[in-house]
């Protein structure tokens, strides 16, 4: 059942919390083949779902009320463990609750259980998490995609309606458009970064996966909110995102990229792209052109910032006040001993990336010539901003892969982002939503709105799955 | 890079590892960097640095006062601690 459905039936009383929690757990369960999640709560999610039964007139009219959720394993939960997929942190128990978890226990979901991921949230197919890959429900060999691969595999095999995933490179809408889910990375700001174990501080953001738009809406709803515990939280009036599906935004003019064909997009993607760009002129949408020469420069420069943001980042984990610690009798080889059995390879190797990038003699070369690649991607898509609503590309450049392909080969799995990238680099709002199968395999394009414009993006992906079915296929 | 900088890079990052892996490490970093180099061929010498996308300044909070006392809770995720501190190695000698 998609969220909509859920929540209908709970408020008509047709199921209960309960009833809705057990079945989700249940699922996974037999699922957990899967791996798709680091803990589950069963006694807590029952007792939480036996309170709201109890109190059903409160629940009824909230956002979430009596839905079963599933957080990313980046999110604090006071008292209950969150790893971020790393040995490093295998055993903490955080002693605080991250905003957005907050915000969801309080508009009535019941969290099941915390998601797979990659460490610390760096990996493009699940592969990375100490805690063993997730598996797409498309297929026992295939990824997910990544880093937030169990909250879409999650989603994708119909354990829960909703998860929460962050974004930093693509890490909500590519394993969104490969497991044929929906995913929205919100503008930088929009939702609170608090609780939520930093990687690249000024591109972290989190943000709803669901079937559909419906439940993306509703979702953000809960999850946005300002939020005076984060600096970078944006100061705004709130938005009604269900509310804003039945708006009528118009005729859009949405800009498409020049030789979009040169990209190394696999046809099976171009095409299923070719066909919602017939959707969308049924609907009475116009196309501009847009000249994105610089897309591919984006991979460089989030590899030099991402990189050294989370140099800066993990340089807490020392051993000495939470996580793993080393057993060391001088406290030089306890930070080197604890982080280097902490951390996995990837996270090593970007923490070494970044320090590169940072220290004296390569900042220039590096790490402000980034910011600069960064600036330009900020600039065009601000030009692009002044002809047309939105902009429209595919999410990936192909469908779902086989484990181990492209392990080996970093600079190919890096260039996995290559579409979704820029909005992070940009700080804009984007999203994911699946368009086509091909090879029995989903295939996702995603859309790129202005600052704030997480109304409009909804709005027309909500309309596109009001007369499309691809949202509605189960692996 | 050559064996001494990355051990001097290893120290800083305070990451270990063992000599015999400088090689394979050396390689996959120069891989990454081969990428990265791509940006040289870019002309951004008339672009200002961006850090933040909606380049938002300092925010700071209003001065006020709390009796918050949750040493007990914070020192409980420590790996080792005693009543009021965590406990680490010998640092002075």
């Amino acid at each position: 059942m998609n969220f909509k459905d859920i929540r209908e039936s709970f408020r008509n009383k047709e199921i209960s919390a309960k009833e809705l929690t057990q079945d989700s757990l249940d699922k996974a369960k037999k699922l957990s083949n899967l791996n798709a999640f680091i803990s589950t709560f069963d006694k807590d999610a029952l007792k939480k779902a036996q309170h709201i039964d109890n109190n059903f007139n409160d629940y009824k009219v909230l956002a979430l009320g009596g839905v079963p959720i599933a957080h990313k394993d980046i999110f604090c939960t006071k008292g209950r463990r969150t790893t971020c997929a790393s040995k490093i942190l295998e055993n903490f128990t955080p002693p605080y609750e991250s905003t957005v978890t907050s915000n969801c226990h309080q508009a009535g979901s019941i969290m099941i259980g915390k998601t797979n991921m990659d460490e610390f949230a760096m990996g493009s197919s699940n592969e990375t998490s100490f805690f063993g890959p997730v598996i797409n429900p498309w297929g026992d060999s295939l990824v997910p995609g990544g880093s937030s691969g169990g909250s879409a595999a999650c989603v994708a095999a119909d354990i829960t309606s909703l998860a929460t995933g962050t974004d930093t490179g693509g890490s909500i809408r590519q394993p969104a458009a490969l497991c044929g889910i929906t995913g929205l990375k919100p503008t930088y700001g929009l939702v609170s970064r608090w609780g939520m174990i930093a990687f690249c501080s000024s591109m972290d953001q989190a943000g709803p996966f669901a079937r559909d738009a419906f439940g993306c809406a509703a979702l953000l709803d809960a999850m946005a909110s300002y939020d005076a515990k984060d600096s970078t939280s944006a100061k705004r009036d709130k938005v009604k995102y269900e509310d804003a599906l039945r708006n009528d935004f118009g005729k859009l003019k949405i800009g498409v990229l020049k030789g979009i064909d040169q990209l190394g997009i696999s046809e099976e993607v171009l095409k299923a792209y070719d066909n919602s760009k017939i959707v969308l002129e049924k609907l009475g949408h116009t196309f501009v052109e847009l000249d994105f020469s610089e897309l591919s420069s984006g991979i460089c420069s989030y590899y030099v910032i991402a990189p050294a943001e989370c140099s800066s980042n993990l340089s807490r984990f020392d051993g000495v006040k939470f996580g793993h610690r080393s057993d060391s009798s001088n406290i030089s080889d306890l930070y080197l001993q604890t982080r280097s059995e902490g951390f996995g390879e990837e996270v090593r190797k970007r923490i070494l990336i970044g320090t590169y990038v940072l220290s004296a003699g390569f900042y220039d070369a590096y790490y402000r010539k980034a910011q600069k690649v960064r600036r330009m991607m900020k600039s065009k898509f601000d030009e692009f901003f002044k002809t047309v609503d939105l902009v429209f590309l595919p999410t990936t450049l192909d469908q779902a892969f086989e484990m181990n392909r492209k392990s080996s080969d970093p600079n190919r799995m890096y260039k996995e982002d290559l579409l979704t990238i820029p909005a992070n680099l940009a700080g804009l709002p984007a999203i994911s939503f699946p368009n086509g199968l091909a090879n029995k395999l989903p295939i996702g394009a995603q859309f790129v709105g202005n600052y704030f414009s997480e109304d409009l993006l909804l709005n027309i992906t909500h309309k596109i799955q009001e007369v499309s079915d691809w949202h509605k296929i189960i692996p | 890079m050559d064996k001494i900088e990355l051990k001097n890079l290893l120290f800083l990052a305070r990451i270990g590892a063992k000599e015999e892996d400088y090689p394979k490490i050396i390689e996959k970093l120069k891989t990454t960097f081969g990428m990265i180099d791509q940006m040289n061929e870019l002309d951004l010498d008339h672009l200002e640095p961006l850090n933040n996308p909606l380049e938002l300044t300092n925010v700071s909070r209003t001065d006020s006062e709390h009796n918050r006392n949750n040493k007990k809770e914070f020192l409980a995720s420590s790996p080792k601690s005693d009543e009021n501190f965590f406990v680490v190695p010998r640092i002075v000698e």
